[in-house]
């Protein structure tokens, strides 16, 4: 079975188009290979085609490089790599949604999508990166990854990325403060003066996630206003009861809305509670940051998958993706690599997929498929030939 | 600036010119008794940061006060030079630091934003930087400092002044503490100041002594090497980086021992702030931030360079875990 993936990698990696890294000879290297289980780790090469040598003699199933830079990319250990500098990387999986098992596979990437959507926004607006600086790739799995290059972030710590990715995904907020009280009027009593005051709401206008929380807030109102079915059925995702949704929709009146427009939010406690916790829900991205034991591991030393290189699992490229080619992007036509030549294949369970544009729909048994299909379907573990 | 203000910063380059320009040999300064308030005031910032963490703010009711000040400077970090011990070094570049925060919060916005350009940190008409220079300075250990709740935009953080003081204070205790390790004072600096050196240096012994606490119900004797290294490390006052603090206390939590107790250990750190401690204690253990972190394994002790692979002995080949480690010498023992 692997010969077969092998001898099309084979064929791919006679002319790859691979984009290097910047500052190719200080990366660390490493490469699963057809058959091996353990990664081979701590390579470094001094020109770039050397590299493509060893991946034409080798034909590695997984390639990867290190996000850091080092004096030594080949050292064993990391003392004695000597830590230069990393790029700071985001990587977007499937596996990190929730509910994520049970999408089809054209759905977790629609999925993934967004949320590298929302990323591109804080990256763009809060932190100030521009096009120039962001390089986004189709992983070749099931996600996306997002590489920022910008001399000021290279020499980041872990700690000082761990509060990046903080940001990102709204950990640490401070709650309690986002909604202010504001004395609105004073009346007068007799001859007492008594203040009135309202929860008032951060200005969409304003800077960081007080401003970025509130526009979400004007958002999902409006999106639960413009049908109150619909509404009420977006409510429920947001984990409400029918009732207490519909008691929400019912109680927005216009003159409401305006009031919440322009900064007041006048709802009881729990209703506040609830568009806060949505608005954080809807605009924090998720990211896969490794596991919650270790909290100082925004990783200064990661593998990425090398751009242009296949992925060993699905036989789908690495892929550069252009920021305004992103909303078009269809990894099942975009990262094809191999051709149309008829292949025979064993199927092994029903699947229906579309990929270059036609739809396929196989059933157990011996078939013939296009090649890009037939390596998809063994690289999956779908199929044999 | 007039002499006033470079007696309350000396650091800045301007108080380094004025000493420069008075063109005072060090042999003067050391011995001559023009400069004899200067010395005094010089071993008061020492003592002042070992005993109270901070330097004072010194009387100046004119300008010779002004010029003593200004050149006590040069004389306390001679002095903490000589001692050559780094939990003093770490000490004194703090306490020089808090004093300068006290005295900058206080200012016009200007001249915050002229020192923290001098300091190499730019900043705009509004008192913005840029988030990378935010993350480095800033104590975003607390929730109050975290990025997430700072106005973000377009890479630049708004400060307030007391906010971008606070981070000043960061970036001198940086400077002050490297160029302290740099620094290699006269030798006559030792005979000048023998007799405050003899009792400073008794004073540091003693610290370290009351540094080795009782552990409570942990047994020492029983941990792995790599947490009797970092153990050591921070009951001798040596920084430890942050990914260390984090094993150090996640392990001792689990091996019995409370806040309070791991305070204590902490509290020998040059850099000790008890409230920043107990925070950083109780987020990790679970306390406050209802997250109770695991004690890291060895494969990340050795991902965060903390595995003193020499030291490894054969339990350590036989667990993949400090704790299992700890476990097992307990098991030995019945």
């Amino acid at each position: 079975m692997s010969d077969f993936l092998r001898n099309r990698f084979r064929s791919y990696y006679i002319s790859p188009e691979i984009s290097f890294p910047e500052r190719f000879p200080r990366r660390e290297y490493a490469f699963i290979f057809f058959g091996g289980k353990q990664m081979v780790r701590h390579v470094a090469f001094k020109k770039r085609e050397d590299i493509l040598t060893m991946m034409r003699r080798r034909v590695p199933m997984h390639t990867y490089y290190s996000s850091a830079y080092y004096e030594k990319p080949d050292a064993p250990t990391m003392s004695e790599k000597g830590w230069m500098g990393a790029d700071l990387i985001f990587d977007l999986d499937a596996d990190h949604l929730p509910g994520a098992e049970k999408m089809s596979y054209e759905g977790m990437l629609r999925e993934v999508k967004n949320e590298l959507k929302k990323l591109l926004s804080f990256l763009m607006d809060d932190f100030g990166f521009g096009e120039e600086n962001l390089s986004i790739y189709f992983s070749g799995g099931r996600g996306y990854h997002c590489h920022v290059n910008h001399p000021k972030v290279r020499g980041l710590g872990s700690q000082e990325r761990r509060e990046i990715v903080d940001y990102i995904t709204g950990r640490g907020l401070d709650k309690q403060s986002i909604f202010r009280e504001r004395v609105v009027e004073t009346r007068n009593y007799g001859d007492r003066v008594v203040p009135v005051k309202r929860l008032e709401m951060p200005g969409t206008e304003e800077a960081g996630w007080r401003g970025r929380i509130s526009r979400t807030i004007v958002d999902i109102i409006k999106e639960i206003r413009e049908d109150r079915e619909r509404g009420v059925e977006r409510l429920k995702e947001y984990g409400l009861s029918v009732s207490k949704a519909e008691r929400i929709i019912d109680g927005l009146s216009d003159a409401r809305v305006k009031r919440i427009e322009e900064g007041l939010l006048d709802q009881s406690s729990d209703i506040r509670g609830f568009f806060l916790r949505s608005a954080i829900e809807k605009s924090a991205v998720s990211l896969s940051t490794g596991k919650p034991d270790e909290p100082v591991t925004a990783d200064i030393k990661r593998l990425i998958r090398l751009p242009g290189s296949l992925h060993g699992k699905t036989g789908l490229v690495v892929q550069s993706i252009k920021m305004d080619e992103l909303d078009g992007f269809d990894p099942l036509r975009d990262a094809v690599v191999f051709g149309d030549t008829s292949v025979k294949l064993n199927v092994l369970k029903t699947v229906k997929i579309r990929m270059m544009g036609e739809d396929f729909s196989l059933h157990p048994g011996e078939t013939e498929v296009p090649e890009y299909l037939a390596v998809f379907m063994v690289a999956r573990g779908m199929a044999t030939v | 600036m007039n002499i006033y203000t470079l007696a309350r910063y000396p650091f800045l380059n301007e108080a380094r010119d004025f000493v420069r320009k008075e063109n005072v040999s060090t042999g003067e300064i050391l011995h001559d008794p023009l400069y004899g308030r200067a010395r005094e005031t010089g071993i008061q910032r020492v003592n002042d940061a070992l005993e109270k963490g901070v330097v004072g703010d010194y009387t100046t009711v004119d300008e010779t006060d002004a010029m003593i000040n200004i050149f006590s400077y040069p004389v306390a970090r001679m002095i903490t030079g000589s001692i050559g011990s780094d939990y003093l070094r770490g000490r004194y570049a703090l306490a020089e630091a808090k004093r300068a925060y006290l005295n900058l919060k206080n200012e016009e916005d200007d001249f915050v934003a002229e020192v923290s350009k001098e300091l190499g940190m730019d900043v705009d008409d509004e008192l913005k930087i840029y988030f990378t220079d935010y993350l480095k300075n800033a104590p975003t250990w607390s929730e109050k400092w975290k990025l997430s709740n700072m106005p973000l935009r377009n890479g630049m953080v708004r400060l307030k002044k007391v906010e971008l003081a606070r981070l000043l204070q960061e970036i001198l205790r940086k400077r002050i503490y490297n160029e302290l390790l740099l620094l290699r004072p006269p030798p006559e600096v030792k005979r000048v100041f023998g007799e405050e050196i003899t009792r400073i240096t008794n004073i540091l012994q003693r610290k370290e002594m009351e540094g080795k606490v009782e552990m409570g119900k942990a047994s020492v004797s029983k941990f792995p090497p790599c947490m009797r290294q970092l153990l050591a490390a921070a009951q001798s006052g040596i920084n430890i980086p942050h990914v260390g603090r984090f094993a150090l206390v996640t392990f001792l939590h689990s091996a019995g021992m409370d806040t309070d107790e791991i305070l204590r250990i902490f509290s020998k750190s040059p850099d000790y702030d008890e409230e920043r401690t107990r925070y950083q204690i109780e987020h990790i253990t679970g306390k406050i931030s209802g997250t109770e972190y695991n004690a890291p394994g060895c494969s990340s002790i050795k991902t965060w360079g903390l595995c003193p692979v020499e030291k490894m002995d054969d339990v350590c080949r036989r667990v993949s875990h400090p704790l299992s480690y700890y476990r097992y010498k307990w098991r030995k023992k019945k």
